[in-house]
């Protein structure tokens, strides 16, 4: 029998092939650890394990201009490190790229090395105008399509964070 | 080996090659010796991100040739990118490695550790197999095709050892061209090129 979160895994995974995406860049986080393996292990996604997170911005910046549909996967510590990336590519040039991320440091995150992207991450998402949903429960994992979709069409960066809820 | 030599001899072998610079010299040397506004995109000031752009590009577009160039300041900032560069072993695509030993965007400030860096040696630590290395005219234009060649095998890494511009040529233009001009003519470009669609719908 398959776990909770296994299953959610699964179900995002479907959803990003629906909506057209092609290519995941990834880098880890606890949260996102079913989710990786699920993305790793699905042929019809090609999956890049990336160094650093900036790197899955140039990565997914690209591909979009080879007109390969992308996400870029990450935690929310990792998403504070792509900042000055986000502006000078997909702000500078209007290069769409989509953006899921973890909601480090909300409501159930017991981790204390949390507490700054819980002070610091919607304030930055808010400051840049960054289009955001937040998904808390599988009920909306297909919102996942429509901001991939809405930031195609408003060619600049849109971001799905996600919760603990949804994931473990 | 002086940089718009080298760079002008890049651009002389082109026939149909995608090309990314990255900031400062390299796209002040490629607009130098092309011209080129459609085929080439100017990645400015990425902070190293030029090589991984190429790489999604590369991947998305598979029957593309595409050239990468990146100065050792932005190698400096992100040298696993090779190790994604390794893995993924995109045969299509080519990372040039303008090597002068500063930050050139930046009146050319020294890099730290500059005379010692062996990107060749850093390279092949990372598993990679197409290292090449050339520090002189004559030697690049003997080995570019071995090293540049299409449908080689994998990945290949070209490190040019080459002279910091000097007051002059820190002076030529760069590619006058605002970001979202950019993206359509580069755009369309693949888009007639390649049979692709990009932007979801035709002008």
């Amino acid at each position: 029998m398959q776990s909770r979160s296994h299953d959610v895994a699964l179900r995002i995974t479907d959803e990003l092939t629906t909506a057209g995406i092609k290519l995941v860049a990834s880098l880890p986080d606890n949260w996102i650890s079913d989710l990786i393996r699920c993305v790793d292990a699905d042929p019809r996604l090609h999956h890049v394990p990336v160094n650093r997170e900036e790197s899955a911005i140039g990565l997914c910046s690209g591909a979009y201009m080879g007109g390969m549909g992308s996400v870029a996967l990450m935690g929310a510590s990792g998403f504070m490190t792509v900042i000055y990336a986000l502006t000078k590519i997909n702000y500078t040039y209007e290069i769409p790229i989509f953006l899921m991320i973890t909601l480090r440091g909300a409501w159930g995150d017991h981790h204390k090395h949390h507490v700054s992207n819980g002070l610091y991450l919607k304030p930055i998402l808010d400051t840049l105008n960054l289009p955001t949903t937040i998904i808390e429960n599988p009920d909306q994992i297909g919102m996942i399509s429509k901001a991939y979709h809405h930031g195609k069409n408003y060619a600049r960066p849109v971001v799905v964070a996600l919760t603990r809820d949804l994931l473990k | 080996m002086k940089f718009l030599d080298c760079v002008s001899h890049i651009a002389e072998r082109r026939s149909n090659q995608l090309v990314v610079t990255s900031a400062g010299n390299s796209a002040q040397a490629w607009w130098a010796a092309t011209r080129d506004s459609s085929g080439t995109f100017y990645l400015e000031a990425s902070m190293s991100l030029s090589t991984m752009f190429a790489s999604g590009l590369a991947l998305a577009q598979p029957q593309a040739d595409v050239w990468a160039f990146m100065g050792d300041g932005a190698f400096c900032m992100n040298p696993g990118m090779l190790m994604v560069e390794r893995d993924m072993n995109l045969p299509n695509l080519t990372h040039f490695l303008l090597s002068n030993r500063h930050y050139g965007a930046t009146s050319n400030a020294d890099l730290p550790n500059m005379a010692k860096n062996d990107y060749a040696a850093i390279a092949r630590g990372m598993g990679l197999e197409r290292v090449y290395s050339f520090d002189n005219l004559a030697a690049l234009k003997a080995g570019f095709d071995e090293a540049v060649l299409r449908n080689k095998p994998g990945h290949s890494f070209v490190v040019l050892e080459v002279e910091p511009f000097d007051d002059a040529e820190q002076r030529l233009p760069q590619p006058p061209l605002d970001g979202p001009e950019l993206k359509y003519r580069f755009g369309r470009h693949v888009e007639a090129a390649f049979h692709a669609d990009i932007f979801g719908y035709q002008l």
